[in-house]
């Protein structure tokens, strides 16, 4: 069987990370999105994978070009104007050979391999297949109504706010007849599940293990915190070092040429990417995913952060609750607030306005190539654009 | 729902086939039995229980042959008999049929085969079809001719497999509106309701469509259209995956399977006629006393009961746990009821022997047909939940409650207490109740794991109501402590402040089922106990009915259920909180469809 991944879309929430790559190509704990699909793909026998790519794509290209270092055979189909799932879907036609195929939205993520449970449905029952969870909030996505047999009943696209129902989790088996249906629809894929539930043809697979669909920057930290909860083991490579007084605990993952100075403490679950080095006397706390070739100056603490790699943090800085993007540095005494004095959920001011995270511990969110200079202070949920800078805070 | 099974050729004949059988007993296990040809004749062994049990009377993995049929049955229509049990053989003895389903016109073909002479064994519709069978073949000679000749003349839903000792290579086999699939070996071939009859063997298999037939031999199979006669080429399925999973039909534990199976089992307990129902109320208004008993969870529905008989049909009628029993002094004329799932539990069996010994009437509500209280009693009502997997009842105990009701509400009437007009209405909300059942799971499992998540590292709950939500509570508590083996404790509302209040502080989680606003005085003493926790800095977490703001106040957290009618919402509470114990204790890591030291029918005193 052959898979459809969806990587074309440009999700503009995820500002302001998302300018400069897409969705698929977020980098948690280590692992890019896409990778991380690609790998259960591989692990549940499928093989031919159909890429739909648009928006930054060249990222894609350069990491995964022909598919041949992870396994697979990648094709490569450009949708130059986004008009939506059923119209990526459409151009996929002809690869796809009249055979059923595997649907997948590239930008979910999940901790456990959920094509193995979507594909032993669709055998079992020889049918259509959806692959339904329980997310947090249901209000961003379709919701789905089951019945006693898993067959999914009813789709609701826009759940009031007093529902809380089971989702698509944004992956189908789908038989070829949907082209004809994305045909009678003018592409409007919705309308095609509610076709193919109303003639009695939808199954649904539930999965309850960790999904996420990320809709906002914040969402990047509850996935990395998905992923290092399924963590069981602490993996060390052999060619890092720790140096002398270097306290671990947990499941701590360490790249190759990783250096840890001494007197650092490292609590699991917690990532530190390639030829990255940690200063004297640090403290990484759990959930906190350091980015390969990365620098953390003397005596710094970190938690329950994203930086997705080539940063500079520098020494005795405080960086928690926060996503910081690729190349970005920040000087000397950054200090990443992160909570309200009347510890209230925080209010991020986005692009797109305000938003109620709900959340009571949020820090900042720097985009790529970030120059902060030294002894700032960020307040909770503070956005700074891909390329801002900000000179250093000098008082003479 | 039942088991078939067939096998062409297989080394190890009698073990392969009981084996499938085994692995379709979840679909049913009332009675069994296998049919294999030996020395060209067909040998047929059949019997009323487990597989287990059948197995050691007949030895049924002892039985020789080459090509064979087994069944595993779960009675919807006619008794527990060892004649009704499956395979069903023709008068000639050449033909034996296994069958999944419902031939609905089988009472006009069997009165045209009495009147030409031919005699049955048994009241099933199998029956009527394997002579029908017999008669064919006297027509036609050929057996392909003979099986479609037959099946023209049946109708309704059916997978069938016919065996012939006219022809000692092959199965025959149809599918319609009933499963059944193809598994596909090395010079052996099978034919079963569900892949797990055979993913032991092969995990090559054919799903069949509707209206398709079957000519199975060792090494080839014909599958062909029942309209056209068509031969049809089909898709060979190749399998990798554990009978586990599979059998739960794509849920995570056959807990939830069963939860989701709700809104069926209310309307399968809607369906049970209302003269048996009529029946139970005419006892409990004929008798000078009347007891209720059940133990665990029936004992909660028993209590839930007491609540509606004294609303509905104001009496009381004392319910008790079975293993306490003795303590009543039963006397000639007194009446006593028995609720039990299985109809083994031996406490209920037990004290149900105590009361027909003192000369009582007796009734039961049973889902297992042919277990011993069914034999019992002088009135059963069968629930007909389906077979119930999980060691915690869910879909059986609803269904017990819900038939509960259904007695209540005749008895009303019985004893006037209810008008014609209130009768009709509430005849009206139980129709629309299995919709309200769907829309609840459905709408409200995200609300609701995500409360069982943030609270599934609370060691100790308290779950309070008033009125029926009092034994409501004591219900829900019992599910929380057997699934996610946490302490919660079940308690009248109004019991806070003689005593457990005192362990009220932060750590202290309560689940309060409170009832809608409309039921006024309830409402408030109910609201009356959460205000004595919260103000003493207990966390109260409250399933309530939307609009009610009083209440939402009060609670840290709460999940709203949409507006039904007193006479239901503890029934739609009772679901909430056994989903609510099934997130928490999914959260928790806990082996939910079979919890430590736990059995699914208790048959040991």
């Amino acid at each position: 069987m052959k898979a459809v991944i969806l990587a074309a879309n440009r999700s503009a929430r995820l500002s302001p990370f998302i300018e400069t790559r897409c969705k698929p190509m977020i980098r948690i704990a280590g692992q890019y999105i896409l990778e991380n699909t690609v790998r259960f793909l591989k692990a549940a026998g499928i093989n031919d994978i159909l890429l739909v790519v648009n928006h930054q794509q060249d990222l894609i290209r350069n990491v995964f070009e022909s598919g041949q270092k992870h396994g697979v055979n990648i094709e490569y189909i450009v949708q130059n104007e986004l008009l939506g799932i059923g119209h990526a879907l459409n151009l996929c036609q002809s690869s796809l050979e009249k055979k059923p195929f595997l649907l997948v939205y590239g930008d979910v993520l999940t901790d456990d391999n959920p094509y193995l449970s979507i594909l032993q449905t669709y055998t079992e029952t020889d049918k259509e297949v959806a692959m339904v969870a329980l997310p947090e909030s249901s209000k961003e996505f379709g919701n789905v109504y089951l019945d006693h047999e898993m067959k999914i009943s009813r789709l609701i696209e826009k759940p009031s706010g007093d529902q809380a129902n089971y989702v698509f989790a944004g992956m189908f088996v789908l038989f070829p007849n949907i082209f004809e249906l994305l045909e009678m629809f003018n592409n409007d894929i919705s309308r095609c599940y509610e076709h193919i539930i109303g003639t009695g043809g939808l199954q649904a697979c539930l999965w309850e293990k960790g999904w996420i669909d990320m809709i906002h920057p914040w969402h990047i930290l509850v996935a990395n915190q998905m992923l290092m909860n399924s963590w069981e083991t602490a993996n060390i490579d052999n060619s890092a070092k720790l140096l002398g007084h270097v306290h671990l605990e947990g499941a701590v993952r360490i790249g190759p040429n990783v250096t840890v100075e001494s007197g650092t403490v490292l609590k699991g679950p917690c990532y530190i990417g390639e030829n990255s080095y940690i200063g004297n006397n640090s403290l990484i706390r759990n959930y906190s995913a350091i980015g390969p070739n990365s620098t953390v100056g003397y005596g710094s603490e970190l938690k329950n952060c994203v930086l997705f790699g080539s940063n500079d943090i520098g020494r005795l800085s405080f960086v928690g609750d926060s996503v910081i993007g690729e190349n970005t540095t920040t000087g000397s005494g950054l200090t990443t607030v992160n909570h309200t004095a009347e510890y209230s959920p925080v209010i991020c001011k986005t692009g797109h306005g305000a938003v109620e995270t709900g959340l009571i511990k949020l820090g900042a969110f720097f985009g790529d190539n970030v120059k902060i200079g030294v002894r700032h202070v960020t307040g909770p949920g503070s956005i700074l654009n891909s390329g801002s800078k900000i000179p250093d805070s000098t008082t003479i | 729902m039942c088991g078939i099974s067939g096998i062409v050729h297989s080394e190890n004949f009698g073990r392969s086939l009981l084996n499938s059988i085994k692995n379709l007993e979840y679909r049913g296990y009332d009675s069994c039995g296998v049919a294999v040809i030996q020395n060209g004749k067909i040998d047929l062994r059949k019997n009323i229980g487990g597989i287990d049990d059948v197995n050691l009377k007949e030895r049924l993995d002892q039985m020789q042959g080459k090509i064979g049929i087994a069944h595993t049955r779960w009675a919807t229509h006619g008794g527990v008999t060892q004649e009704n049990a499956h395979p069903h053989l023709s008068a000639n003895r050449k033909f034996a049929v296994v069958h999944n389903g419902i031939i609905s016109n089988y009472q006009q073909l069997r009165e045209r085969l009495l009147s030409e002479g031919v005699c049955f064994d048994s009241l099933t519709d199998t029956e009527v079809f394997v002579n029908l069978l017999e008669k064919s073949y006297t027509e036609s000679n050929d057996l392909e001719q003979a099986f479609l000749a037959a099946l023209q003349q049946i109708e309704g839903s059916f997978s069938i497999v016919m065996l012939s000792s006219h022809d000692p290579e092959n199965l025959y086999c149809v599918k319609k509106e009933s499963p059944l699939l193809l598994g596909l070996g090395e010079g052996c071939n099978y034919v079963g309701s569900d892949i797990n009859a055979f993913l032991e063997y092969t995990r090559k298999a054919i799903v069949l469509d509707e209206g398709e037939y079957v000519i199975l031999g060792p090494n080839e199979y014909q599958v062909r259209s029942l309209k056209t006669g068509k031969k049809l080429k089909k898709n060979v399925l190749h399998i990798d995956w554990d009978v586990e999973t599979s059998k739960k039909g794509g849920f995570s534990h056959y807990m939830l399977k069963e939860i989701f199976d709700e809104p069926q089992t209310v309307r399968q307990a809607m369906q049970i006629p209302k003269e048996q129902i009529v029946a139970l109320a005419e006892m409990f208004a004929d008798s000078s006393r009347s007891y209720m008993m059940g133990v665990g969870t029936t004992y909660y529905v028993a209590s839930i009961s007491q609540y509606y008989f004294s609303a509905l049909a104001e009496c009381y009628y004392s319910a008790l746990s079975s293993d306490e029993f003795s303590v009543v002094d039963i006397k000639q004329g007194d009446m006593v009821l028995a609720i039990s799932q299985s109809g083994e539990t031996y406490d209920t069996k037990t004290a149900l022997v105590y009361a027909k010994e003192c000369g009582a009437k007796t009734a039961a509500i049973v889902n297992v047909m042919g277990s011993a209280i069914s034999m019992m009693a002088d009135q059963v009502i069968m629930q007909g939940s389906g077979p119930e997997i999980c060691v915690v009842s869910t879909k059986a105990a609803l269904a017990q409650t819900f038939i509960m009701v259904r007695v209540a509400l005749e008895l009303g009437l019985i004893r006037r207490k209810i008008k014609q007009k209130d009768y009709k209405k509430f005849q009206n909300e139980m129709q629309e109740f299995s919709e309200i059942i769907e829309i609840v799971l459905n709408e409200q499992s995200g609300f609701v794991r995500n409360i069982a998540r943030d609270t599934s590292h609370v060691e100790h709950w308290l779950f309070l109501g008033c009125g029926v939500y009092y034994p409501v509570a004591m219900e829900s508590a019992l599910k929380m402590k057997e699934v996610t083996y946490q302490h919660a404790e079940g308690m009248p509302a109004g019991f806070l402040k003689h005593g457990t209040l005192s362990m009220v502080e932060s750590a202290l989680h309560t689940l309060f089922f409170v009832p809608p606003p409309e039921q006024k005085e309830l409402h408030k003493r109910t609201l009356i106990a959460m205000e004595q926790v919260k103000s003493r800095g207990g966390t109260v977490i409250a399933i309530i009915f939307q609009g009610d703001e009083l209440a939402q106040k009060l609670a840290f957290q709460s999940i709203n259920l949409p507006v039904v009618s007193s006479l239901f919402a503890p029934l739609l509470q009772m679901i909430i909180a056994q989903m609510f114990a099934y997130y928490a204790a999914l959260d928790l890591g806990r082996n939910i469809d079979k919890p430590r030291n736990l059995g699914k029918s208790v048959t040991v005193g």
